[in-house]
């Protein structure tokens, strides 16, 4: 037996074993857009909202949807996935079943923590779903403003009442 | 030696060398530390623009100012009279005018002090920022009349009432009421009521001041109504308190 007839003998079988799974599960379709009041040229601290649209293109419903916000950071140097933690409270939606033809509309609010060029995308898999589907990427870029930075700021903080301190703890002890 | 001169190296003294002045002094500092990593750990706080945080930091130091200012003038009178020292004060070559001048040359030292030890936390968070030199200059120019003529109102007040807790409690009352504006941003104050208070409140001016000229880069010029306002400030409380000691029952 070839490859190709033990591929086809697979396919079948896995259709007969497992009617429900990988190949019932729901076509999904994400699309995603900046919305038109973002900011042009968004600074750090900044607000910006995307919105996508999900939508059932299949015959059958996708069941148990989960679809979450990804955020990579892409200029050079500086690659890398970013924790959501401090940008975006809502970090992914859920929907028990989701109809053929039926659309589920999202806002993704964020907060712009650091400067630099991102891209964003939402990704979805439903229950039966053999891979994760994704919208396209919205890309942007944040620009960075003089905010306070720590590396001044714990000399001093830490500095200043311990100098004091140990002023007043000399004179205490002196006078004893 | 000069018996003002006297006066004043006793008030002066006291505050940098007594225990309870230098505890003050370690407080103030912890009180900016505090806010300042306040600044770099939150997250909302570390992404304001430096020089919204320079007018907070600044709008702070104003505020802690004022408060020795209080503490101290309300104890000036009122606390030689409760420690017995008053008449042996009175009985000096000083006039009235002298005496309440000397007592608020320890306020002067205090507030020079305060205001030498915010320097470096306003450098650690409006460094690299906009506008740190006209900060630096605006917290001295419009700090020193504020802090001062809170300095003589409760020290007029603690002639008045002739008792400490009297005297410092009505002024930290007086206090909260005019420094609302710290914690009332702009937006909060716009009402009819608001403006009218802004229009006459010394620390609404000086916080108005420090926020043209650090945050909206307004030249010093354009502050002179603001000016005005905490300059009148410093002479009514002047002569408020300078009347108040004249009129002080023994």
């Amino acid at each position: 037996m070839n490859a190709g007839s033990l591929a086809r003998w697979f396919v079948v079988f896995a259709f007969l074993v497992f009617p429900g799974a990988a190949f019932a599960a729901a076509p999904l379709d994400i699309a995603l857009s900046a919305d038109g009041r973002n900011p042009p040229s968004p600074q750090m601290g900044d607000r910006l909202t995307f919105h996508s649209v999900i939508r059932n293109t299949g015959s059958a419903p996708a069941q148990g949807l989960v679809a979450w916000i990804s955020l990579v950071r892409v200029d050079a140097g500086h690659e890398r996935p970013v924790d959501l933690e401090d940008w975006s409270a809502l970090k992914a939606l859920t929907r028990s079943a989701v109809a053929p033809g039926e659309r589920i509309e999202a806002e993704w609010p964020m907060r712009l923590i650091q400067a630099g060029d991102y891209r964003v995308v939402i990704s979805a898999v439903d229950r039966g779903a053999v891979r994760v589907v994704t919208s396209p990427f919205a890309d942007f870029h944040v620009r960075r403003k003089p905010v306070v930075e720590s590396r001044r700021i714990l000399p001093v903080a830490f500095g200043m009442p311990f100098l004091l301190g140990g002023i007043v703890l000399v004179r205490w002890a002196r006078k004893r | 030696m000069n018996p003002i001169l006297s006066l004043t190296r006793k008030e002066s003294g006291e505050l940098l060398s007594s225990g309870r002045g230098l505890a003050w002094l370690t407080a103030l500092t912890v009180v900016l530390s505090v806010l300042s990593l306040l600044l770099v750990s939150d997250t909302e706080l570390s992404l304001l623009d430096n020089a919204q945080v320079v007018y907070m930091v600044m709008g702070t130091i104003a505020a802690l100012g004022a408060l020795l200012a209080v503490v101290s003038g309300s104890d000036s009178l009122a606390g030689e009279r409760e420690r017995g020292s008053l008449i042996p004060l009175l009985l000096t070559p000083l006039r009235t005018d002298e005496i309440v001048l000397g007592k608020m040359s320890g306020q002067v030292v205090a507030w020079c002090v305060t205001y030498l030890l915010s320097l470096p936390y306003l450098w650690a968070v409006g460094g690299g920022g906009q506008n740190l030199p006209q900060a630096i200059l605006a917290l001295a120019l419009f700090g020193t009349p504020l802090v001062l003529g809170f300095g003589f109102f409760s020290l007029g007040l603690s002639a008045r009432f002739g008792n400490v807790r009297t005297a410092l409690s009505t002024s930290l009352v007086a206090l909260a009421l005019l420094a609302s504006p710290v914690l009332l941003g702009p937006g909060l104050r716009q009402s009819a009521v608001g403006r009218m208070f802004d229009a006459v409140n010394p620390f609404s001016a000086a916080l108005n001041a420090f926020d043209s000229v650090v945050i909206d880069s307004q030249p010093f010029l354009a502050q002179a109504t603001r000016f005005a306002v905490v300059l009148v400030w410093l002479l009514l409380a002047m002569a408020f308190a300078g009347r108040s000691a004249r009129d002080m029952e023994i």
